[in-house]
């Protein structure tokens, strides 16, 4: 995967890059869909808007998973373009919208870091939507201190996203307290290396926790049936009608339809949008939307933020997408903010309670300085 | 999972390949979700979104920040100023 979808030739330590499913102005934005092919945004995201406004620039618009829905059929075998400009170095900075967590993975892995604010903390407006009850715009970057410093100027309420918290800004500053690290050696023990190393490392720097993630078993089941839902509703949209790709072969609107969607849609799309449709189908509502909304709520009650502070976590536990998509889910249907990053060869990953991005920050400050 | 009636709930028509590739990925998935039966969710209300928030609405009132050239700049096909579209009626 390359860099850049639209490279705008602009470097320098102001320079960041942009997904390719956040608008500017004037320029082209595709979500990397045939669908979307000459779409060119006619306003600005609030991000991007934001980012200009306090004197950075767009290096261009990064290469990305159509939509930004990974494949569960091959895998993600490339690096991200996101991912990659920032890790070679090409810009200090790309926002992203990362629900599987992807990006998560793949910045610990390629050696940068990820922040993934509280849901409702960056507006949404002006990105092309996936799934919008998790949809979030996140930093890449190579020092968390320095992400939180972009985020800082990217997020606060924003009127025109219905549903974000009512501060204007928000300031990430490293706290006093003394972190409590939530271990939960179910989970963990998925990973042998991160097991052995890095829950003993962490224990040596923080106050540990036994925990447990109740359902963890059914996370990727229950994020995988509520955005294959929303990314249904949401790409249906998309019919050749008012903007975008349109086929050249049809005979009335419905063949328009089938045949723009068929032509336009690459085979990932397609798997999630068949999926929420069956989701969401008269017959299979109860048994898994449904289900899934209350497992969602199970979730999110069952975590315990004053026993501990955050959360550790692997980034992987094998190379199942499908299988990983549990240990970003966390995240996702909650609603927390995490960071992703690596030390001493390890991929670490830490989640925190809603907008307590100040705890992920002071507890990374300590593993970089002590572990 | 039996895919043509999703298919063409979706507007979408596979080819033989994708046919194949998706069914077989498909089955799959539809397999792990048997696991959420075991969960007891009597009495637990759905969660649709995690903000503890009232939505948020903005004043009745039109705004015309995009001008409709711009917005039909983006239209496959227009003609005299509006969307082109096959007849929806025969």
């Amino acid at each position: 995967m390359s860099y850049f979808i639209e490279d705008y030739g602009v470097r320098g330590h102001n320079a960041v890059a942009l997904e390719d499913s956040i608008m500017q102005k004037g320029k082209q934005v595709t979500a990397n869909s045939k669908i979307l092919e000459g779409f060119v945004s006619p306003f600005n995201a609030a991000v991007a808007e934001r980012l200009i406004n306090a004197q950075f620039t767009v290096a261009g618009k990064t290469s990305m998973n159509e939509f930004g829905i990974p494949s569960l059929l091959n895998g993600q075998t490339e690096v991200l373009g996101a991912v990659k400009v920032v890790s070679d170095g090409v810009v200090d900075y790309a926002l992203c919208n990362d629900i599987f967590g992807q990006y998560r993975k793949q910045a610990a892995e390629n050696s940068c870091c990820y922040i993934h604010p509280t849901y409702g903390t960056v507006s949404r407006f002006g990105i092309i939507p996936l799934a919008s009850s998790m949809d979030r715009i996140g930093v890449v970057c190579k020092n968390i201190s320095d992400g939180f410093n972009v985020l800082s100027k990217i997020a606060g309420n924003d009127f025109r996203d219905g549903a974000m918290y009512p501060e204007k800004t928000y300031k990430y500053e490293i706290s006093d307290k003394r972190i409590r690290i939530g271990i939960p050696k179910a989970v963990t023990q998925k990973d042998e290396l991160f097991d052995e190393n890095v829950t003993k490392t962490l224990g040596e720097c923080f106050q540990t926790v036994d925990m447990e993630l109740e359902n963890f078993d059914v996370y990727k089941q229950v994020v995988y049936i509520l955005s294959c839902a929303e990314i249904s509703n949401n790409i249906s949209r998309y019919d050749g009608v008012k903007f975008g790709y349109r086929t050249p072969a049809y005979r009335g609107v419905n063949e328009l339809y089938i045949n723009t969607r068929s032509e336009g849609f690459g085979t990932d799309v397609k798997l999630t949008a068949l999926m929420g449709a069956m989701v969401l189908s008269q017959e299979n509502y109860v048994p898994y939307y449904e289900k899934a909304m209350k497992v969602r709520r199970l979730i999110k009650n069952s975590l315990r933020f004053d026993n501990y502070d955050v959360i550790a976590l692997p980034c992987s536990i094998g190379n199942d997408p499908y299988e990983n998509l549990s240990l970003y889910a966390l995240s996702a249907l909650a609603g927390l903010p995490s960071v992703t990053f690596k030390h001493n060869g390890h991929n670490i990953q830490l989640v925190g309670n809603v907008k307590r991005e100040d705890l992920l920050l002071t507890a990374w400050e300590v593993c970089r300085h002590e572990l | 999972m039996d895919i043509d009636i999703y298919e063409s709930m979706t507007k979408m028509s596979l080819s033989e390949p994708e046919r194949s590739e998706i069914s077989a990925q498909a089955d799959r998935l539809v397999n792990s979700f048997a696991a959420l039966e075991s969960i007891n969710t009597n009495d637990v209300d759905v969660l649709f979104t995690v903000l503890d928030i009232k939505n948020v609405f903005r004043d009745d009132a039109a705004i015309k920040e995009i001008p409709k050239e711009t917005l039909l700049s983006n239209a496959p096909e227009q003609y005299d100023g509006y969307f082109q579209a096959p007849k929806t009626l025969e």
